[in-house]
């Protein structure tokens, strides 16, 4: 039985990275190459561990906030990786995040710019409290009976997100200013496919570890890897 | 507007804010106010990182991010009159005094003056606030409010009776990342932006910015739900403390209980006490944490008994390990009840002169001790003391008693008719407060009702019959002299 769920688990987990991957691109960029990049950190993972002491049916006894996590081959999971100088239109997507588990989840989600639906699925209150200077910044409280709000996000920023309920919750919403970018998986990688042919910087952001880039040459219908690795 | 009569008009007709009419202040004009009146606290950069700053609590505004906890608009920018009120009226439960003081003019020009400081966070224009059709308060709104506050668990922060104590209390924090507590929803005297009806409405609506309180006008079931959480807050507590100047205690006949959620208590009137900080010795206490005790005090002829009634949002003993302290109370009495108006050092006496505390700590219970200064306390032996505590939704009821007469020189009596100087001290544990870190008053005076006896049912009638008697026969001579 356990071995069912886990191979479920595993097939969910890699259709879910592969949707995340798979993000269709602009209209009339086809025959554009895709970038495969790999994000690493050599450092070692920052989980902080805090008691929970309310809401403990829906939050869990422990919350673990985890501020870099390394996976195997010291790949750094939740880092954006972006190309800020290829050009083509943003798709009018709606991007989600849910509060689940008094968890942003994801933990970090990419958009262009446009509307964010932001899901309450936890029966209980929480409260948007969103840090940013290009957006207005937001603290709307989300009761348990209002499942859904949807909030706009219109000029590219990292935006925090923060719960004032749940101090230990901490999201990040990136709004990039065009559509070719990737959220790196548990591995660090990130695909980010038909981006026109072209010399560019790749760019990956992580909430603590900051910003390194890399240049790169894309050409038409191949796959080109980076690797970027992310210092303190 | 052509003419005064025509703006008054108009302002009626649109039904415009209680708010002054905005005057266009003169920035230059402002500074040198701000100068001489503003810099200490808010800085002369207007970054709120003034050198009184890291003594208060809450902390300055910081200007400089154009950031306003209390406005009246539905967006982040505030009215130049809501600028200007709080610069007037001062904000409640902060060091942010009334500057009312001030001409009109200056206030006018000190708003200008601190816009200056985020000139670009009013580029933006206000954007009018569009309150629901409010609802005047009734048992049935209140009752609503009641159910919407459950609905939007505002208790995670405020606490099930709004005492302030929820579970989320420890966790908040500012935009700038300073710790701050909830509001007290039964203390409204103490809210930063008033306690009338549309004032906490507002801020249930759009929120309190920069700090966790989220705006709730799209966050409640139907858009009046607004008034009646705000019906139901202003259930939670009167408008005002009422301060006592003296504390009465009362004259009874029957035994006196020891429950302090006894009924008996609540039949009889609160004498409310202000407490501050300890700001004498060190280590000193700027940010206290309990500002009012109310006292219920009785007496039959063997036994005085205080009831005490506080809020203390963490209830502490003592803990070493995570350097807690135990939350506790005292009253404060001279050992003897001197004739003059010579009284102990308020701060728990001195060197020559001692006081006697009748206190009790969490954990510990009630005892009696002599203290020749707030560091100098000597529990006196034989316990002749005795109480009951009890806790609950960030609120603690103590019952305190002890014998009328005492034969010990360290003990005072209590009499009857006597004016006795009393003194309060509390601690709030959880708060990091103990010994010198505690609220406290100065002298205040306790009298003992005089036992009621039937005679104030006779001699006034028999005064109020002779003088009649006497004015007849003033009345009747007058006329037959006449």
């Amino acid at each position: 039985m356990r071995k069912v769920i886990g191979t479920l688990l595993a097939i969910a987990l890699v259709t879910g990275v592969a949707l995340v991957a798979n993000r269709p691109g602009p209209a009339g960029a086809q025959g554009g190459g895709t970038i495969e990049a790999t994000v690493t950190f050599a450092g070692a993972p920052v989980v902080e561990k805090l008691k929970v002491n309310k809401d403990t049916e829906k939050c869990g006894t422990e919350a673990v906030i985890e501020k870099v996590v390394v996976g195997p081959n010291k790949g750094l999971a939740n880092a954006v990786v972006s190309v800020p100088g290829a050009k083509g239109a943003a798709k009018a997507m709606k991007a989600t995040v849910d509060q689940h588990g008094c968890k942003f989840v994801p933990h970090v989600t990419a958009m262009t710019p446009g509307e964010l639906d932001l899901k309450n699925s936890d029966d209980i209150l929480h409260n948007i409290h969103t840090y940013s200077t290009a957006n207005p910044s937001i603290n709307k409280a989300q009761p348990k009976f209002k499942k859904l709000m949807t909030e706009k996000f219109e000029k590219p920023e990292f935006v925090k997100l923060t719960c004032d309920v749940h101090s230990w919750m901490l999201g990040w919403v990136a709004v990039m200013p065009n559509p070719f970018f990737g959220v790196t998986d548990a591995g660090g990688n990130a695909k980010i496919e038909n981006v026109p042919p072209g010399k560019y910087t790749v760019e990956a952001w992580h909430e603590t570890l900051g910003k390194q880039s890399k240049e790169v040459e894309v050409k038409a219908g191949q796959s080109t890897k980076v690797a970027i690795e992310m210092k303190k | 507007m052509r003419s005064p009569v025509l703006a008054v008009l108009a302002a009626v007709v649109l039904g415009a804010p209680a708010l002054a009419a905005a005057q266009a202040g003169d920035a230059k004009a402002g500074k040198a106010v701000y100068d001489l009146k503003c810099i200490g606290c808010h800085g002369e950069k207007g970054d709120g990182k003034g050198p009184a700053a890291e003594l208060l609590m809450p902390q300055p505004r910081d200007f400089t991010t154009g950031l306003y906890k209390i406005r009246t608009t539905a967006n982040k920018v505030p009215w130049d009159q809501d600028l200007f009120r709080i610069i007037t009226d001062g904000m409640p439960g902060t060091s942010m005094p009334s500057w009312a003081v001030l001409p009109d003019k200056d206030r006018w020009n000190l708003v200008a003056y601190i816009k200056s400081f985020a000139a670009d966070k009013f580029k933006e224009a206000p954007k009018k606030l569009e309150l629901p059709k409010e609802v005047g308060s009734s048992a049935e709104s209140i009752k609503r409010g009641k159910e919407m506050f459950e609905a939007i668990e505002c208790h995670k922060c405020h606490g099930a009776e709004g005492r302030a104590d929820g579970p989320s209390r420890a966790e908040l924090k500012d935009e700038w990342g300073h710790p701050i507590p909830p509001a007290n929803l039964t203390k409204r005297w103490t809210f930063r932006g008033g306690a009338s009806r549309t004032e906490i409405a507002t801020r249930l609506a759009a929120g309190v910015l920069g700090t966790p309180m989220p705006t709730f006008i799209d966050s409640v079931e139907k858009p009046e739900d607004i008034w009646h959480l705000t019906n139901f807050i202003l259930s939670l507590g009167p408008e005002s403390p009422g301060y006592a100047t003296l504390v009465t205690v009362t004259a009874v006949s029957d035994a006196i209980p020891d429950d302090p959620n006894a009924d008996f208590w609540k039949k009889l009137t609160p004498n409310n006490i202000p407490l501050m900080g300890q700001v004498i010795v060190d280590p000193r206490n700027f940010d206290p944490s309990v500002d009012l005790v109310s006292v219920r005090a009785v007496y039959n002829d063997k036994e005085i008994a205080f009831h005490l009634t506080w809020d203390d949002p963490t209830q502490s003993t003592e803990d070493p390990a995570k350097k807690l302290f135990a939350d506790g109370i005292s009253l404060q009495f001279p050992p003897q009840p001197s004739s003059g108006p010579e009284r102990p050092y308020f701060l728990m006496g001195d060197a020559s002169d001692a006081v006697y505390l009748l206190r009790w700590q969490n954990g510990k219970g009630v005892t009696e001790a002599t203290a020749n200064g707030p560091t100098k306390i000597a529990a006196i032996q034989g316990a002749e003391a005795s109480g009951k505590a009890a806790y609950a939704n960030g609120q603690y009821r103590l019952v305190m008693k002890r014998p009328l007469v005492s034969k010990s020189e360290t003990r005072p009596t209590f009499t009857p008719a006597v004016f006795m100087p009393v003194a309060f001290q509390a601690w709030d544990g959880g708060a990091g407060e103990g010994g010198t870190k505690m609220s406290l008053t100065s002298w205040y005076y306790l009298r003992l009702e005089e036992p009621q006896s039937s005679r104030r049912f006779v001699i006034p009638p028999i005064v109020a019959i002779l003088t009649l008697a006497v004015m007849l026969l003033v009345v009747r001579v007058a006329n037959r002299r006449a």
